[in-house]
Order: structure tokens, then C-alpha cells, then sequence
């Protein structure tokens, strides 16, 4: 098998782990919540087939939804994630042969690109979720509050995860 | 045919996208299907294994406060069971062959640990490291040493699901302590240490500190078992029924060893019941 499959599988089983045990669990200021385990999808390389990105993509939601008793949120989200990742990606970065298969990252993309387009996933990701699990819960500027703060929370935990690993 | 083919090849995306769209909105609306829920749940058997092994670590962490919450209770329970004692002791003189009741064995108790807890959702569950091998069936009542905090709704080999009183779906029977008036227990979402009690008739009379038990309506719970202290009232524009704002006496954040509650007369009051909705 492929050193890099292994290393997707790795960070995919890691990244789902943490998300369930460790980061499901820390609420700050009763709204953000880190949704890092989205790093994976982020991190899938651009060359790869549409089919399987989102299968992966759903995979990945219902692997969280299930550790986290969420059935159906995540999935959806991650599908609808997926789908949306290489238009969020030429948005700020050009077509261009040589980038055509590369993974997301600072190193590849640059810092600014990069953060702004984790930022606009990140963000994509955490309306759609807490819109889908409050909407009938919670009146709509709570859930932007809860979107927002929660996006912030996110998009600095993966910034943070995705420069450790770029120095190494 | 071959046009077909390639109908379906050019649009697979579409296609493969619509079917996991579909999937997962699926599994958001049927949520309260008991039977396949379970796979779909924390209690299965891979998440239940992976949650045993974390707490296993993580259950030292909290030690120091959930030994002296068990003492606290201890003291609690031996003084009851003094005053009980007492109490036997002059009713046996008075009535010798009356003291041994089907209700005075109807309830038992399971042990469990907490392994998975949640807060942060609009409907919480959390997952406990007892299931069917122990004797835990869904629609059990779940209580830890402060009060009432959830009833089972999905059971694996080992691990079992809890809706947890956090959860918006989920209503209680409660009453005022040692008052009739009775009143649904009700989560509104954000703070996980108050919610309403709805439903109480207007002329119910209640003082803020009140302690608010359960109704014992239903087989989930024994009557009597704490719930929370009244806060005060909220202003409604309903004028037949009163809400009532609820400290809980149970702390969700850190939420320890639980207690399964087993009712032997479950099945025969739960078939009483059905005869009356047949009619």
C-alpha cells in the first residue's frame, strides 16, 4: 500500500479519536466548540475522485456522529463539506497543472491562501451544523453566536495542528 | 442502453451525493427508532469499547470529588436508615404480620459509570458501562446520588444509552415535594443546571426552594426521588397552568457513578396500561 494511504488512515482514525474523547467535551464560554476532525477533509488531496472524497467525507461525519450520539448530523454535514472543498479551493488559488494533486497546506498553498481557506471551510462547516441541530432549538442570532465562536475555535485549533506539522 | 451507462458515469457525482444526502437526513428525523438506533449510537460495540478504555484513564481524574459526594450521601442514607429502622421497630408491635409487602421489594438498583456524557446539544445522551448482560432495558430510570438524571433508551451487550435529562425531547413526570400538584419536567437548552417544570395547575401552591421530586405516574421512577429546588416562577401569558424555573440537583458536568433503577412490576403495570389505550 501507499506510504501516504497509511498516513490518511492514520490522521483519519487520530482525528476522530481526539474529536470523540478530547475535544467533544470542551465548551468554551457555553458556545465554541472545536470541530478539527474537518483537518482530514481539508488535507485530502485535490487530484482525488469526486465519488471517493465523498464517501470519505461521509464516513468521517457518521464515524463522529456515531461516537458522539449525533446520527445523521456530521454525515450530512461532511457530505455537503465535501462537495464543497475544491470550489472553496480555486477560489484562492489558480489553476495550475503543477498544483493539480497536491495536499492543502501551509507549505503548498501558502500561509494567507491557506488560512483563508480553512477559514471559509471551517465556517461553511459550523453554520451548516448548528443550523441543522438547533433550528428548531434556538432562535437564529444564538446560533450564529454559536457558529461563530465556534468557527474562530476551530480554524486556529487546524491552523495550529497543520504549522506544528509543516515545521517537522 | 449505452446512453443510459453514460448518463449514470457522467453524473455519478450527483448521483453519489444525493444518496449520502439522503442517508444522513435519514438518520437526523428517525432518531427515536429504538431498534436500529443502537447501531448508530455510542453504545455499539466498537464505541462502547473505545469509550470503556478512555474512562478507564479518565475516571481517576475526578476521584477526589466523587468520593466526597459518595460520603456526603453515605451520611445521608445511614442516618435515613437509623430513623427507618426506628420507625419498623414500632410499627412491627403494632401490625406483626403486615411488614413483608410486595412494595417494600419492588425496586432494585444497578450499579453503572458514566464512560460518555454530553451537555453541549439540543438532545444530550450519554453512555453508561452496563447493557443487557447486566440487566438494563430501555425505558429504565437512571439516578445518581443527588437525583433523577435520565432514562435508557438503547441497550448494546455491555454499554447502554441514556437520554439524558438535558434533552429537549425527553419530559418528566414531577410533582412539588408533598403536594399533588404535578407538573412535566421540561430542558430548554444553554444552562445545564436549570430547567422548567410546566403543566402546573395555577392554584398550586409552592415556595422558591421547594424541593421538586418525581411523580411516581410512571414505572421509570419511584415516587420521591429528588429532582431539583424551586427558583422562582416565569411569566407566562397562559392562565391555566404555571411554569416554574428549576435548579437541578444532579451536576451534568460531572457526572460519576449512576444508578440503573429496575422495577419488578414494570412489565405488569406497562400491560395494564396497554389494555387502556386498546380501548
Amino acid at each position: 500500500m501507499d506510504k501516504s494511504v497509511i498516513s490518511y488512515i492514520l490522521l483519519f482514525v487520530i482525528l476522530v479519536l481526539v474529536q470523540a474523547l478530547l475535544l467533544n467535551h470542551i465548551v468554551l464560554f457555553n458556545s465554541a466548540v472545536c470541530l478539527a476532525f474537518i483537518y482530514f477533509l481539508i488535507k485530502l488531496p485535490l487530484g482525488m475522485s469526486p465519488n471517493l472524497l465523498l464517501t470519505l467525507g461521509f464516513i468521517l461525519g457518521l464515524s463522529v456522529d456515531i461516537l458522539s450520539d449525533t446520527p445523521g448530523l456530521n454525515a450530512l454535514c461532511c457530505t455537503i463539506l465535501a462537495s464543497l472543498k475544491k470550489p472553496v479551493f480555486y477560489a484562492y488559488e489558480q489553476h495550475d497543472d503543477q498544483k493539480r494533486n497536491i495536499s492543502p497546506s501551509i507549505g503548498t498553498m501558502g500561509f494567507l491562501n491557506f488560512s483563508k481557506y480553512i477559514f471559509s471551510l471551517s465556517a461553511i462547516y459550523c453554520l451548516l451544523s448548528f443550523f441543522v441541530e438547533f433550528v428548531n432549538y434556538s432562535d437564529a442570532v444564538q446560533i450564529l453566536i454559536k457558529a461563530g465562536a465556534s468557527t474562530a475555535f476551530t480554524f486556529l485549533v487546524i491552523l495550529g495542528i497543520d504549522s506544528l506539522i509543516y515545521k517537522n | 442502453m449505452r446512453n443510459l451507462l453514460n448518463f449514470l458515469i457522467k453524473y455519478s457525482t450527483w448521483f453519489v451525493f444525493t444518496f449520502y444526502v439522503l442517508i444522513s437526513c435519514i438518520l437526523l428525523v428517525k432518531t427515536s427508532d429504538n431498534h436500529y438506533s443502537l447501531y448508530v449510537s455510542s453504545a455499539n460495540a466498537i464505541g462502547g469499547a473505545i469509550y470503556r478504555t478512555s474512562s478507564e484513564v479518565t475516571d481517576y481524574f475526578g476521584l477526589l470529588a466523587v468520593n466526597q459526594r459518595l460520603q456526603e450521601s453515605n451520611a445521608k442514607l445511614e442516618s435515613e436508615v437509623l430513623n427507618l429502622r426506628q420507625q419498623l421497630a414500632q410499627y412491627k408491635v403494632l401490625a406483626q404480620d403486615s411488614t413483608e409487602t410486595a412494595e417494600s421489594h419492588r425496586f432494585g438498583f444497578i450499579g453503572a459509570s458514566v464512560i460518555n456524557n454530553s451537555i453541549r446539544h439540543p438532545r444530550n445522551h450519554f453512555t453508561i458501562d452496563r447493557g443487557s448482560i447486566d440487566g438494563v432495558k430501555p425505558g429504565m430510570g437512571v439516578v445518581d446520588q443527588s437525583g433523577i438524571v435520565g432514562i435508557v433508551d438503547a441497550t448494546g451487550k455491555n454499554t447502554s444509552r441514556v437520554i439524558s435529562v438535558l434533552n429537549q425531547n425527553q419530559h418528566f413526570s414531577a410533582k412539588i415535594k408533598n403536594t399533588p400538584y404535578v407538573g412535566s419536567l421540561t430542558w430548554r437548552g444553554d444552562d445545564p443546571s436549570i430547567a422548567f417544570l410546566e403543566e402546573v395547575p395555577r392554584h398550586a401552591k409552592f415556595h422558591v426552594g421547594d424541593t421538586i421530586v418525581t411523580s411516581g405516574f410512571s414505572t421509570t421512577f419511584p415516587e420521591g426521588i429528588d429532582i431539583g429546588t424551586v427558583m422562582g416562577k416565569v411569566k407566562t401569558s397562559d392562565d391555566t397552568f404555571l411554569i416554574l424555573k428549576i435548579r437541578l440537583a444532579s451536576n451534568f458536568k460531572t457526572l460519576g457513578t449512576v444508578r440503573v433503577i429496575k422495577d419488578s412490576l414494570k412489565q405488569e403495570l406497562d400491560s395494564l396500561n396497554n389494555i387502556g389505550t386498546y380501548e
